[in-house]
């Protein structure tokens, strides 16, 4: 268990939850203890959007991955638009968990705290996460997890099935499932007490640094769900981006609330589906399928990395994989440098304003918004290539390597814009080195897409270069030391 | 023997040019290496036509692209090809060794050519405001010039169309050809006297249109008074003063018309005939629109359907660059806004004074490179998965905030309504969207 937040969480653990992360707790008697001592309500508040920020993190990356994992040839003719769908359908989930982490980095922007894009690396367990962090293809199994951490309080579904699923789960994940729901419960009911956190805790005005779903939503319509299908699939409804901006204790509530319905919700019906019931369905059709029918055999946890402490037994469900094939290893380091990149964009717009009565006021957070779902595009791109690929060449109908989504050294921004600039261009000169190595070294695969990628971070770099010398300019017109 | 005549293309479109020397062929290419850059413009094959003769005496390329010469613009004047109908029920181009094996000779080719401009008309809906050009028969080789009258006009006065040229076979080049050069792209203007009083205004070369008491109305007309037929989008000629609705009186030497075709052989005679028109020049040939005619036409002919052979990603991968080509060519921050921005068309829904995206990411550059990465990621081989952004035709006037937000955003059809792409270019996408998202080929023995 990770100490920083275990230590803050113990002292707020029922007794089963302490002894399924600690086995040594078994026995010992401690009421919980809220907030836990070193935290006040503010910090305690904070403490767990933090934690929300990387849940949500975390559950984006996995049903990414599940999603990409379908698509197999061996998918029947007569059922490939039903598993086309369900990879639509996950893929949207997923989209929703991107704007449900946005809704969290506005929640602590509002509280004025530090914000969080980090999110933790292969297996672990932490108290409040729904289970241990694992890149896997989709099957009944991971369905079953997903569907256990998204699920509500009480299940409207037949009791067989229920517990099949959460045995299933259990078994999987190898303890039990925490719900989502538990953490924002428990978010709900610190932001309500008003001896936690205070009315002046809001901070109306950082609102202008806040995510806007008109700067965020792409058309996915808040509130409308449903009315009209927008997905790549006519009769498919379109996810829905919830991003709520929060200025008040009522919309931070709010904002918990309805993140929370869209997670757990039971209200039937196709419009307003919740992850729990989408992924019920899903679930129910692979099982009526085959478990694994229309998956790709992808590897679990793929990894650049060829040691460490992660890396288990081969037959240990829960090591990573080491890709060891040169052209998908290449790939995979060109992943996770796209990766970095896109949560830096996202970081670094949340830094900036934008006051929109003034347009002599704009600031590069635009471009940064852009910027961020154009890395979207090269993650899906990069990741077609990679579910493409083996994992050793040596094995070469094996499985397949997939995105490896690993974290960067450090996502923390540095403090003035022309650092910032500087952290985009070297991020952009890495990944123009492994561009390099995939086009000279003879990637079989996406020459094309290679040759246009360069071209666009080229450009990209030439644009910055412009914005780190504008930074040393404003900085020396207020004095500051250039940086 | 031949059964039929074809004029091709049957749509051929000029464009305006005062320099003598019409303009040289090229091509307009994506460089490989350099994808997203601006198309590169390679010179192509190219006839020279002697003027007086009207004979092809040179094919040549040319070492560079050049679209003016001595401060004019070089006209586009495209060559119409005669193509006949055989037995074999192919489609062989008109020779002069196929016109001798018929029998007949190139002075049995009779063309007559038709062109007008009906701006004027089309407003006043009165018809002495028609101006027309009819070349009458004719089998020579020498120009023609297409003279543009209208009762209207002053006594004299004409627009000149520019003029068609049949093209004089000989042994290297012995096809059947016409050319048709468009005018030069000039404004003419309209007086209330018999003679113009003072300079001309500076806009016009003439004053042509005949505006005094008891004759044309051009001059002064407008779109406001009651009782006039309206168009969409109405208001769409000078007026003086500015957005006041009243007409300057101006026409242009732009035209449109029929080019046909008759030969008489073996006491049958057989025609054709094809269509011409003129506009202006390109001055972003590098660059294609979003939608373009090329893209009515293919729907017009091929319906609004693609078979799924021909959804490919290629043709995605076109309309993603011409987006972005679009978008290098736009002020996006004024098209988000009123004034002559696209917002300002939004006026249902009292939306006019609302900006269309949000202000921060209608920066040209970001947006241009947001689509540029568009085509990036397309060129690894996923699907596209924007289908869901698109307009459909349908949607034109929907003024919420996701309706104006759809793609194309911030700019108009001819109607004034959002743009959108043609249904056959919308199917193209949401066709390829709707398969798999990647490629799975290579896991299996």
């Amino acid at each position: 268990m990770r100490s920083r937040i275990a230590r803050h969480l113990w002292p707020v653990l029922e007794h089963e939850q302490r002894d399924a992360v600690d086995p040594r707790a078994a026995g010992v008697t401690v009421e919980p203890q809220v907030p836990p001592l070193e935290l006040n309500g503010r910090d305690y508040a904070i403490f767990l959007l933090r934690l929300a920020a990387e849940v949500e993190h975390g559950l984006m990356v996995q049903y990414l991955f599940a999603a990409y994992s379908l698509g197999a040839r061996d998918t029947p003719e007569d059922r490939r638009g039903d598993v086309r769908a369900w990879q639509e359908t996950i893929l949207g989930i997923a989209k929703e968990e991107m704007a449900h982490l946005v809704t969290v980095e506005n929640l602590l922007t509002a509280l004025s705290a530090p914000l969080n894009f980090n999110r933790e690396e292969f297996p672990h367990t932490t108290p409040l996460y729904p289970f241990g962090f694992k890149l896997q293809p989709a099957s009944l199994d991971s369905l079953a997890t997903y569907i256990c951490a998204e699920s509500p309080e009480e299940w409207d579904i037949p009791e067989d099935e229920e517990q099949d699923i959460k045995d299933r789960a259990q078994v999987a994940a190898g303890a039990p499932i925490n719900r989502v729901g538990l953490l924002y419960a428990e978010l709900m009911r610190v932001l309500s007490d008003e001896t936690a956190v205070s009315p002046d805790d809001f901070n109306d005005a950082s609102r202008a640094f806040q995510a806007s779903w008109h700067e965020w939503g792409r058309g996915y319509r808040q509130g409308e769900r449903g009315r009209e299908a927008m997905s790549s699939l006519p009769d498919l409804p379109a996810p829905e981006l919830l991003i709520i901006e929060v200025g008040t204790r009522a919309q931070a509530l709010n904002a918990i609330a309805e993140v929370g319905e869209q997670g757990e919700g039971l209200e039937p019906g196709t419009e307003n589906e919740s992850h729990f019931q989408r992924f019920l369905a899903i679930y129910r059709g692979m099982n009526e399928l085959g478990d694994g029918v229309g998956v790709r055999r992808l590897a679990t946890n793929p990894t650049t990395d060829l040691e460490g402490p992660d890396i288990g037994a081969p037959e240990d469900p829960n090591s990573t994989t080491p890709i060891v094939d040169e052209e998908a290893k290449l790939w995979a380091h060109l992943f996770n440098v796209r990766y970095r990149k896109l949560l830096v964009n996202l970081s670094h717009a949340f830094a900036l304003s934008d006051d929109p009565s003034d347009r002599a006021a704009l600031t590069p957070r635009g471009a940064l918004i852009h910027r961020t779902f154009s890395e979207m595009y090269n993650l899906r791109a990069i990741a077609g290539l990679l579910v493409e690929l083996p994992v050793n060449s040596a094995d070469p109908y094996g499985p397949r390597a997939g995105p490896p989504f690993q974290i960067p050294h450090t996502l923390m921004l540095p403090q003035d814009e022309g650092g910032r600039w500087r952290m985009h261009r070297d991020i952009l000169d890495a990944a123009a080195i492994v561009i390099e190595r995939l086009t000279n070294e003879g990637a079989v695969d996406g020459q094309d897409y290679l040759a246009a990628l360069a071209q666009a971070d080229e450009t990209e770099r030439a644009q910055i270069e412009l914005l780190i010398a504008g930074s040393a300019l404003t900085a020396s017109r207020n004095g500051a030391p250039p940086t | 023997m031949i059964q039929e005549l074809r004029i091709l293309p049957p749509l051929a479109i000029a464009r305006f040019g005062a320099a003598p020397t019409p303009m040289d062929n090229y091509d307009a290419v994506v460089d490989p290496q350099r994808p997203l850059g601006y198309r590169d413009l390679r010179p192509a094959e190219t006839f020279k036509v002697d003027a007086q003769s009207g004979e092809i005496v040179d094919t040549f390329v040319p070492t560079r692209v050049t679209f003016t010469e001595d401060g004019s613009v070089r006209p586009l004047a495209p060559f119409l090809e005669v193509w006949a109908l055989t037995d074999g029920g192919e489609l062989e181009q008109l020779t002069t060794a196929l016109l001798d094996r018929e029998g007949a000779s190139v002075s049995d080719l009779r063309w007559r050519v038709q062109v007008a401009n009906l701006k004027v008309f089309r407003r006043t809906n009165i018809e002495d405001d028609k101006v027309s050009a009819d070349t009458g028969d004719f089998s020579g080789h020498e120009r023609h010039t297409l003279r543009g009258e209208c009762p209207n006009f002053l006594p004299g006065k004409t627009i000149p169309f520019g003029h068609v040229q049949y093209i004089k076979p000989n042994d290297a080049r012995p096809e059947i050809r016409l050319r048709f050069t468009p005018a030069g792209g000039f404004v003419y203007g309209a007086s209330r006297t018999l003679a113009p009083q003072g300079p001309l205004d500076r806009n016009v070369v003439d004053a042509v249109y005949d505006a005094r008491p008891g004759r044309g109305t051009w001059l002064g007309y407008s779109d406001e008074d009651p009782g006039r037929p309206t168009t969409v989008p109405g208001g769409i000629y000078a007026q003086d003063p500015p957005a006041s609705g009243i007409s300057s009186g101006y026409l242009d030497d732009g035209c449109d018309g029929v080019v046909r075709l008759t030969l008489t052989v073996g006491g049958r005679e057989l025609s054709a005939f094809g269509r011409v028109g003129a506009g202006p020049p390109t001055y972003a040939p590098d660059a294609v629109p979003i939608r373009t005619v090329a893209d009515e036409l293919e729907q017009a002919l091929f319906g609004p359907s693609n078979k799924p052979d021909e959804a490919t990603l290629e043709r995605v991968e076109e309309i993603v660059r011409r987006a972005f080509e679009t978008i290098r060519l736009m002020n996006t921050p004024a098209m988000n806004e009123q004034g002559n921005g696209m917002a300002g068309h939004d006026n249902g829904a009292r939306r006019r004074f609302e900006p269309i995206m949000a202000r921060s990411l209608v920066d040209e550059v970001a947006l241009e490179n947001l689509h540029e990465s568009l085509l990036v990621a397309l060129r690894s081989g996923t699907a596209p998965w924007f289908a869901d952004v698109l307009r459909d035709y349908d949607e034109i006037g929907d003024l919420s905030d996701r309706g104006r937000r759809k793609m194309p955003a911030l700019m108009r059809g001819a109607d004034g309504r959002h743009l959108t792409l043609t249904r056959r270019q919308i199917d193209l996408i949401r066709t390829l969207a709707r398969g798999p998202i990647f490629a799975d080929e290579n896991d299996t023995p």
